[in-house]
């Protein structure tokens, strides 16, 4: 018995939740952030300059796909993982013969599936529409697999910890959606002045935002390096305090 | 080794909640291999919190607890146990079909074994005509059914079964009950709570009787009323549990 059957069903049944709902899940942030594209980009995109040598349209892509994934994987876990909590479904599989790590990573799964659902549907849509090229491809792999690895264990970390859906839901909008605003998604920060340049250095979501748009253009307001080295010193942690909460099962069992 | 030990042995078992309620003190039980044991106690005397205590759903704070010789927490030991959980706790995304094949996939089973056995749990609970509908939409009856069906989908050795019948009407009750006299015929162990006395009685070839989270009696339906002098197993609880 070595659980890894379990995880690989737990895995499939996280996929299975997003597929069942994919009209919620992927289909609606698609077309949302495919908006942003078409408003933003192609309709007054003719109206801004270029940006660090890049037309509008193609310098927002970047940063629209990070952040319609970083939102699905933390929106996909919190809320899978709440209804398990809060149905009691989840007793099922704490009982099953699995080990944490492997609860942990099945539980994860769902976010990290939907969301590159979502960003491979992006790209293949906004590569028509745009131009925008895909000039650092390792790049661009590894910052979006420390994005999703961030972002699905926060969202496990608070759908355990949620005690009501508004909880999940409060990080989502006044915590990630606000930080993934002023996190250049939409303008260079180096177009800012003082004090709102330096803040934004402040903001984890700007190094990650800039690490996936070296991905694409090959060009960050901040060196890649650094923008991939915050975005792990995040994400590594988050997976271990998820990790952590699976092994003591400090708030999913009493 | 494992085949000797008893289904179940809980030492010196205590748990205190973060609240400081203390739900189990320094709780000793042995349950045979193949015995058909209850557990009888008011709401609060701890047998929700022992049953968790053995399927891992909730921290311990000491004491031992053995499934056929091995620790609960153990993998092995934990794909011997089938737990009915006395609240309905069924995953709403799931279909009927879905909920008993993905149950075995995480106790280990593989496509084709988990696709055969959730047909074959369909057909004993009669759930057939249910197979394709999402657990939300069906009716409390047929939801009890699916509970105990998950519950045994992987063959576990030890069934455990929290007040199943709990809101159940007399007809499906009397459905279960021949399921699980089969089923304890057969060789698995059931562990049962229930606030029915007679049907434990009827049932439980041995009774465990709790109160405030530490055993008050254990025996025989016959050795406890004889014990307690009483006529029926309803009175050797009033005495018991000073109602």
């Amino acid at each position: 018995m070595t659980g890894a059957r379990g995880l690989m069903w737990l895995s499939r049944r996280e996929v299975l939740r997003v597929s069942k709902l994919w009209t919620q899940t992927v289909l609606a942030p698609v077309i949302s952030s495919m908006l942003f594209i078409l408003v933003f980009g192609l309709a007054l995109g003719g109206r801004f300059k270029q940006v660090e040598g890049f037309d509008y349209r193609e310098f927002i892509v970047p940063g629209l796909i990070t952040m319609a994934m970083v939102q699905a994987a933390y929106n996909n876990n919190a809320s899978s993982i709440f209804q398990a909590r809060s149905d009691r479904y989840i007793n099922d599989v704490l009982s099953a013969p699995m080990h944490a790590w492997q609860m942990n990573v099945g539980f994860n799964v769902g976010g990290f599936v939907r969301a590159l659902w979502i960003g491979v549907s992006l790209l293949v849509l906004s590569l028509p529409l745009t131009g925008v090229p895909v000039r650092e491809p390792l790049v661009l792999i590894v910052a979006v697999l420390l994005a999703l690895v961030l972002f699905s264990a926060l969202g496990t970390v608070v759908g355990i910890f949620a005690e009501t859906f508004d909880h999940h839901m409060f990080v989502s909008n006044v915590v990630i959606l606000p930080l993934t605003f002023v996190g250049g998604v939409f303008y260079s920060v180096d177009r800012l002045g003082s004090p709102w340049h330096e803040l934004s250095h402040l903001n984890p979501v700007f190094y990650l935002v800039n690490a996936v748009r070296y991905g694409f253009l090959g060009t960050a307001d901040v060196s890649v390096w650094l923008a991939l080295g915050v975005t792990a010193a995040l994400a590594i942690p988050a997976y271990a305090w998820s990790h952590w909460l699976f092994v003591t099962g400090r708030k999913l069992k009493d | 080794m494992a085949e000797q030990s008893p289904a179940l042995e809980l030492k010196g078992l205590t748990k205190r909640y973060d609240d400081g309620t203390e739900a189990l003190v320094d709780f000793d039980l042995v349950v045979p291999d193949g015995a058909f044991f209850g557990l009888l106690g008011p709401n609060g005397a701890g047998k929700t919190t022992l049953i968790s205590a053995v399927c891992n759903l909730i921290r311990i704070t000491s004491g031992d607890v053995l499934v056929f010789g091995r620790p609960a927490a153990d993998l092995t030991a934990r794909s011997w146990v089938g737990l009915a959980e006395q609240d309905i706790n069924l995953d709403r995304f799931l279909t009927v079909e879905e909920t008993l094949i993905y149950h075995g996939g995480w106790f280990g089973m593989n496509r084709d074994e988990a696709e055969a056995r959730a047909a074959e749990m369909i057909d004993v609970f009669d759930l057939r005509a249910k197979a394709d509908t999402r657990t939300p939409k069906l009716s409390g009856g047929m939801r009890r059914r699916l509970l105990l069906a998950r519950a045994l989908m992987h063959r576990p050795r030890l069934v455990i079964l929290d007040e199943p019948t709990a809101g159940v009407d007399f007809e499906l009750r009397h459905e279960l009950w021949r399921y699980i006299r089969t089923l304890h015929g057969e060789g698995t162990t059931i562990l049962l709570t229930t606030h029915y006395l007679e049907e434990a009685e009827e049932l439980c070839e041995e009774i465990a009787l709790i109160r405030g989270g530490r055993l008050i009696a254990r025996d025989t339906s016959d050795g406890l009323r004889a014990h307690y002098g009483a006529a029926s197993l309803a009175d050797v609880y009033v005495k018991a549990m000073g109602v």
